[in-house]
């Protein structure tokens, strides 16, 4: 069971990882513009619209990966203090009454939007003979469906942990504050934050 | 013990919640689809009750929101017509999920996202730190300032309060104990400094801001310029005075630790004359001093840098300040005109290029109309093949005539020359070891920062645009400052460059994976967050909720004063529970069409809303940068102090927000100027 987790982990993050690299190409992009706007005095019509794809693929498509990194934005003040029973309950009810609604909505509408699209070989009407927009709409589609897979793995963690009382693990991933590098990145060991505590018991009796 | 209470309160606030909707459920009409129009708008109030419950349960708010709009959209359908309900509700959500994904305020975030990480993995801090140090060594509770610049310049540059508070934990807090400092002080000057990059633009908190306000972000950014800079000085001054007044918290450093150590050049030089500009030139010029020519070259060309940055400010400013644009409207000539487009172009290239030398000629004051230079000479014979019909000379030599510089420009001359002389009469060898540190840590963010920012707030670039400028700017930084570490670090054996290069190529593909990485999921954060609240808020407004809260807020008969305080302190209050992003994207929406009834611009309000949220970053018992600082912190030192350590900074922030509300000039002037509002 905790394979079959893993596994849908790490296509969720490898499409993650994948579509992370857009804000690479989506920097380069943008910057080569306005150095052709104001440099070479030929900007194009059809950048506008490269950048917006790139920025909305880049995030849909990173919406899996997040949730499998744990990574939504929640309201920590009370959650953090339950049990890990406690948590996988709250979890598992809103996941059944809020995320797969939500979620589900999501995916089928946006089958049918792209499929519209797709049928009229629709093309962005910001600019004059803009860019097809179909394969962008059928991002959304795309990305709730794994969405939804990763939702579904999320809701079987939730299971494992109310039967067993802990959270089964996860991969390990880039996080954003990680003291762990960042002490090394200073040279800073344990000990010398050990250390300091000389001078901070010494400050105590005044 | 604090914990428990928390919980009870939580759980009350929750309960009470939960009974007053479902007493004022409409229970009996919600079944068989004849809810009246009072009926939704009360389930509109409802759901946002719900949300608040449902968010404070810990479940990932954007699928709460989503979830949550999906069923009280279908809700406010059902209630108009039962068989296209499900259809509206479809469309509308994905309607709603395509205008996020194609939002061109947006695209800004991750571009911004993306830039921080990298800087904050060229890992500049600690020479940034040391640096500051060593220039602020003779100021009161110097470490205390320079640990606030640094975070201050850091977290603009970067935006990530973890990161910084946690750096800064290992880097500056143990200095501080060191030195001597007090727990409490040092604690607060990283905390508060480390909060500023939220306010100080370009921050994503503005970005997400302006998306759901509708209010420009570039405005945004003009205006949130000063009050951020203002709350860094209120913050640095409050510490200095401090300082002053109880040395004993902040004892100065030694002599011996405020010294600069001189390299042996320096060293050789500096025997010889105590000004190195002047020395260096007289060592230039003749005698040998048994220091190579090209280091005296390098000493003189730094010391004269200062000089020749504010000469070209004062270059430019003349530019901008004389540029013949008024006469445009009378020279009605297609000729005419041309003529101006290509004098303005010529004048920006040389403003540009030759822009320092020719700054004593161009600048004689006395002189109303400047002698015809180069630029004007040339400018008619550059027009006129490009116009088919050449204008008489007069004409053309009409336009051209720069316009008398105003008084204004005068006063900055005046003050860019003092500030010239000042430097050069403090100039010293340990001033110009100080500021060569400076020019390799501080300078370098600070013009990327002022360059994203100058682009946007001139107008030369979109929000986006600049920070995909930006983010590549922190690619060069990264790159460039993960190679002269390598460089230092090298072993002796291997000295060529190419080792080198390969392990800093090495790295620096760590670096990219990871801030790809990273920015892929802070923005999918984010921007989910979004698609959540697009079908919510579109839910709140079918149901008619916002129209509720609006009778009922106009019925109050409330002041702009009284709505502004309340305003405020609802937002402070929800600061406790909720982070940031959830607070602007959920209420916002609320707060925005109230402000037209009361008078209220929404950049001003942005602005207020920008540092309210700041204080709730500071404010116990869900402060985030002290877990961050404890995190990092010799295990003595407990919460409680680095809580009391940030309560004075906290005072200082409401004080600012005071100041902003008695003085919106401080905030609304900067864009007024440049966008004559």
């Amino acid at each position: 069971m905790q394979k079959t987790l893993l596994f849908v982990d790490k296509v969720s993050t490898w499409v993650g990882h994948a579509f992370s690299w857009f804000i690479v190409a989506l920097t380069l992009h943008v910057s080569w513009e306005v150095f052709r706007r104001y440099a070479m005095d030929s900007p194009r019509a059809w950048a506008f619209d490269v950048m917006i794809m790139f920025y909305g693929a880049l995030f849909m498509m990173a919406g899996a990966y997040t949730l499998a990194k744990n990574g939504h934005v929640r309201g920590d003040v009370l959650y953090g203090f339950f049990r890990p029973r406690t948590q996988a309950t709250i979890d598992l009810i809103l996941f059944i009454v809020f995320f797969l609604p939500g979620v589900f909505a999501l995916t089928w509408a946006g089958f049918f939007y792209a499929q519209e699209s797709w049928h009229i070989n629709e093309h962005s009407n910001i600019t004059y003979e803009g860019p097809p927009v179909y394969p962008f709409k059928a991002i959304i589609p795309l990305a709730g469906a794994i969405l939804l897979v990763q939702g579904i793995v999320e809701i079987i963690r939730c299971v494992i942990c109310i039967k067993q009382g802990y959270w089964p693990s996860r991969e390990e991933d880039v996080e954003e504050v990680d003291v762990d590098k960042l002490k090394e990145e200073l040279n800073v060991k344990d000990e010398d934050i050990e250390k300091l505590d000389v001078y901070v018991t010494r400050e105590k009796p005044r | 013990m604090i914990i428990r209470k928390e919980l009870w309160f939580g759980f009350g606030l929750m309960a009470l919640i939960v009974l007053s909707v479902l007493i004022l459920t409409p229970w009996g009409n919600l079944f068989d689809a004849h809810l009246s129009h009072a009926d939704l708008g009360v389930l509109g109030l409802l759901m946002l009750a719900l949300i608040v419950v449902a968010i404070m349960l810990g479940f990932p708010t954007a699928f709460t929101l989503m979830g949550m709009g999906v069923f009280f959209a279908w809700l406010a359908y059902r209630s108009v017509n039962p068989q296209l309900a499900v259809n509206q509700v479809l469309d509308l959500f994905v309607q709603r999920t395509y205008g996020v994904m194609s939002n061109d305020v947006l695209i800004a975030i991750p571009l911004f996202l993306f830039m921080g990480y990298l800087v904050e993995r060229a890992q500049l801090i600690d020479r940034l730190f040391h640096s500051l140090h060593l220039a602020t060594s003779r100021v009161p509770g110097s470490l205390a300032v320079a640990s606030i610049v640094t975070c201050a310049i850091f977290a603009t540059a970067t935006g990530i309060v973890g990161a910084v508070v946690t750096l800064m934990g290992l880097l500056a807090f143990p200095a501080m104990l060191k030195a001597g400092y007090n727990i409490k002080v040092a604690a607060g000057a990283i905390t508060a400094g480390g909060c500023l990059g939220i306010l100080i633009p370009p921050s994503v908190l503005l970005i997400v801001y302006g998306a759901t306000a509708g209010v420009s972000v570039v405005q945004l950014y003009a205006g949130a310029f000063f009050p951020g800079f203002m709350l860094a000085f209120l913050y640095i001054g409050y510490i200095i005075v401090l300082a002053k007044w109880k040395p004993n918290l902040m004892p100065p450093l030694a002599e011996s630790e405020q010294r600069v150590p001189l390299p042996p050049h320096a060293q050789a030089l500096a025997r010889r004359g105590r000004h190195p500009l002047a020395t260096s030139w007289r060592a230039l010029m003749g005698d040998a001093p048994g220091v190579s020519k090209r280091t005296v070259f390098a000493q003189f060309f730094v010391s004269l840098l200062p000089a020749l940055a504010i000469a070209a400010i004062i270059v430019v400013a003349y530019r901008i300040a004389t540029a013949p644009e008024a006469q445009v409207s009378t020279a009605g000539l297609v000729e005419a005109g041309g003529a101006i487009a290509a004098d303005a172009s010529q004048s920006e290239q040389s403003s540009g290029l030759i822009g320092a030398p020719d700054t004593e000629e161009e600048n004689k004051p006395g002189e109303l109309a400047p002698p015809p230079g180069a630029q004007e000479e040339k400018k008619p014979a550059a027009a006129e093949p490009t116009s088919a019909t050449p204008a008489p000379p007069d004409a053309a030599a009409a336009p051209a005539k720069r316009l008398p510089a105003p008084p204004w420009f005068y006063v900055l001359l005046a003050v860019c020359v003092g500030t010239i002389l000042l430097i050069y009469w403090l100039w010293n060898w340990e001033r110009l070891e100080v500021f060569k540190l400076l020019l390799a840590s501080f300078f370098p963010l600070a013009l990327l920062i002022l360059a994203v920012l100058g682009s946007i707030v001139v107008g030369l670039a979109t929000p986006a645009e600049a920070a995909a400028v930006g983010a590549f700017g922190g690619f060069v930084l990264a790159a460039i400052y993960r190679f002269i570490a390598h460089w230092r670090d090298r072993p002796q054996s291997e000295a060529s460059i190419g080792v080198v290069l390969a392990r800093t190529l090495k790295e620096f593909g760590r670096i990219m994976k990871e801030s790809c990485f990273l920015t892929a999921k802070t923005s999918a954060m984010v921007c989910w967050l979004f698609v959540g609240s697009g079908i919510f808020s579109a839910a709140f407004a079918l149901l008619g909720g916002q129209e509720i809260i609006e009778k009922w807020v106009l019925s109050l008969n409330m002041t702009p004063l009284q709505f502004m305080i309340l305003a405020q302190l609802i937002i402070f209050i929800l600061g406790w529970p909720l982070e940031w992003t959830e607070i602007i994207i959920i209420f916002m929406p609320i707060f925005i069409p109230l402000l037209p009834h009361f008078g209220i611009d929404p950049l001003f309000f942005g602005l207020l809303v920008a540092l309210n949220l700041q204080t709730a970053f500071l404010s116990p018992p869900v402060a985030m940068a002290a877990f961050y600082l404890k995190g990092v912190s010799p295990p003595h030192v407990t919460l409680n102090q680095i809580f009391a350590g940030m309560m004075p900074f906290m005072g200082i922030q409401i004080i600012a927000l005071i100041l902003l509300y008695m003085f919106p000039g401080i905030g609304l002037w900067l864009p007024s100027v440049m966008y004559a509002k």
